[in-house]
């Protein structure tokens, strides 16, 4: 009778004792050493020797594997195609030289452009020997190739600076660009009617915003890659930003080169003695007040 | 061709560090470069575990992925060396590495890195085999005598073992049915009457 009473008793605290245990997981105070299987070891070595190659590391990994090589190829030779279309079907804009230049750059802005336009192609084209490194037999050559681009990072940042001070206010945003990206600034026509544009236009701001900030940008995250100095997973994430950014800012490059060189007959001269022709500061600069 | 591996038993491993300066030692690695390493987990506390850990030398290594100059190799035994000529010192391979094994010497340009050295399974480099050039740039070739890497010959309790894969997973089985594994390991259920 007896017996029969306390295991009553006994077996619903057993089960509670048992479901209490089973609910905690397992209290270290149940185990001896070694009670668990010796792969779990290994699963707890890992978390602490890889884990963090699970943020980051895997898509770094299949990104410069096989993707980046081929943005900047794509963006190697359908920027200048496209734009050799242009110049076939479109052409250049020239204008008169008729009438007073109107001063455009100072002897500061000409010297500061020129400082960061030649650094810039340096750290464009060592850029690029680093990507393309392989086909170029790796070594000594792309290894100065990368204190060419740290010495050129530099002077880039210097010039950089100086030019964003002295354009900030005549690049900032103006109701009347959304009127030229709408015509595409009147690249698109042969025909020559006054485009809306203050001393700068949509797209002349467009690179400008790019090449400080991004390069303000590339500057910072080429800086931790160059010294190792943010913490691994973070050097993954810059090293992703770093190359999308350098493909775009290449690909913006090209662009400026043509417009610069090619598109717009006269420009190069305006930014190498300071003046342009009135007429064309009436056509692409129409709202300019001098 | 028999496929080289790493096996460190963490069962065995003391976390000596013997392995460690075997390497660095034998190989004459610079100040400052860890080709290998013992990472211990739950130090001081019950299932303390201690594992010898270098490069892995991986069938699909994510470091040969990567280098944009192909510095990084692999050969037919799946050993994965670096052409210290040919590195740029960019550090792609090691943000590729899931364990840190590619390391890089301080530069003598401007601060920037030289080229990378890691372990190369005691199996010298892309130089000539015993050549001068080889033993400067890499370290001693082992492989190319027959004798297993600096790492796993001074073991002292002959945990890590290193070699033709199937030659070391059969020792480590063996090791296994002869002591049990986990709770069973060595008379555990013996000595505390726990199973």
């Amino acid at each position: 009778m007896n017996r029969k009473k306390h295991f009553r008793f006994i077996l619903p605290v057993g089960v509670l004792l048992l479901a209490g245990v089973a609910w905690a997981g397992s209290p270290q105070i149940l185990l001896s050493p070694g009670s668990e299987p010796s792969t779990a070891s290994f699963a707890a070595i890992n978390k602490v020797f890889t884990g963090d190659w699970q943020q980051y590391g895997q898509l770094f990994t299949s990104l410069q594997g096989g993707l980046f090589n081929r943005i900047f190829l794509l963006v190697l030779t359908i920027v200048p195609v496209v734009f050799l279309l242009h110049y076939i079907i479109i052409g250049a804009k020239s204008f008169s030289h008729a009438g007073t230049p109107i001063k455009f750059f100072g002897i500061l802005t000409r010297f500061l452009h020129w400082l960061a336009a030649l650094s810039f192609s340096l750290l464009v084209i060592t850029g690029l020997m680093v990507v393309f490194g392989k086909f170029l037999g790796g070594g000594a050559l792309i290894m100065s190739g990368r204190s060419v681009h740290l010495i050129a990072a530099i002077v880039f940042c210097l010039s950089a600076a100086g030019l964003f001070l002295i354009w900030l206010k005549d690049m900032l945003p103006m109701p009347h660009d959304i009127l030229w990206l709408f015509i595409m600034g009147g690249y698109l026509s042969k025909k020559k009617k006054p485009i809306p544009a203050g001393k700068f236009n949509a797209g002349q701001k467009m690179w400008f915003w790019l090449a400080t900030i991004g390069g303000g940008v590339m500057a910072w995250s080429g800086y931790n890659l160059y010294s190792f100095a943010a913490p691994t997973d973070q050097l993954r994430q810059m090293a992703i930003l770093h190359n999308f950014l350098a493909a775009g800012l290449v690909a913006f490059f090209i662009v400026h080169l043509y417009m610069s060189l090619f598109a717009i007959k006269g420009s190069l001269t305006s930014m190498l003695t300071g003046y342009k022709s009135q007429e064309e500061v009436a056509i692409l600069h129409s709202r300019y007040k001098i | 061709m028999a496929r080289m591996k790493f096996l460190c038993d963490v069962e065995r491993c003391i976390d000596c560090n013997g392995c460690v300066v075997a390497c660095k030692e034998g190989n004459q690695v610079p100040v400052g470069i860890n080709r290998r390493r013992v990472i211990t987990i739950d130090e001081g506390k019950p299932g303390e575990k201690s594992i010898s850990v270098a490069c892995m030398h991986c069938s699909d290594a994510p470091c040969i992925a990567v280098c944009p100059v192909d510095a990084i190799y692999q050969r037919e035994d799946g050993i994965v060396l670096v052409n210290k000529k040919t590195c740029i010192g960019c550090g792609y391979c090691f943000m590729a590495c899931p364990f840190g094994a590619p390391q890089f010497p301080s530069g003598k340009v401007f601060g920037a890195r030289g080229a990378m050295d890691k372990c190369t399974f005691c199996a010298g480099g892309p130089e000539e085999t015993f050549s001068d050039e080889e033993k400067r740039l890499y370290g001693q070739n082992r492989i190319a005598e027959g004798k297993v890497p600096l790492c796993a010959a001074m073991c002292a309790t002959k945990a890590l073992m290193a070699g033709d894969a199937n030659v070391v997973a059969d020792t480590y089985r063996k090791r296994v049915f002869a002591r049990g594994s986990g709770a069973n390991a060595w008379g555990w259920d013996k000595a505390y009457g726990k199973k």
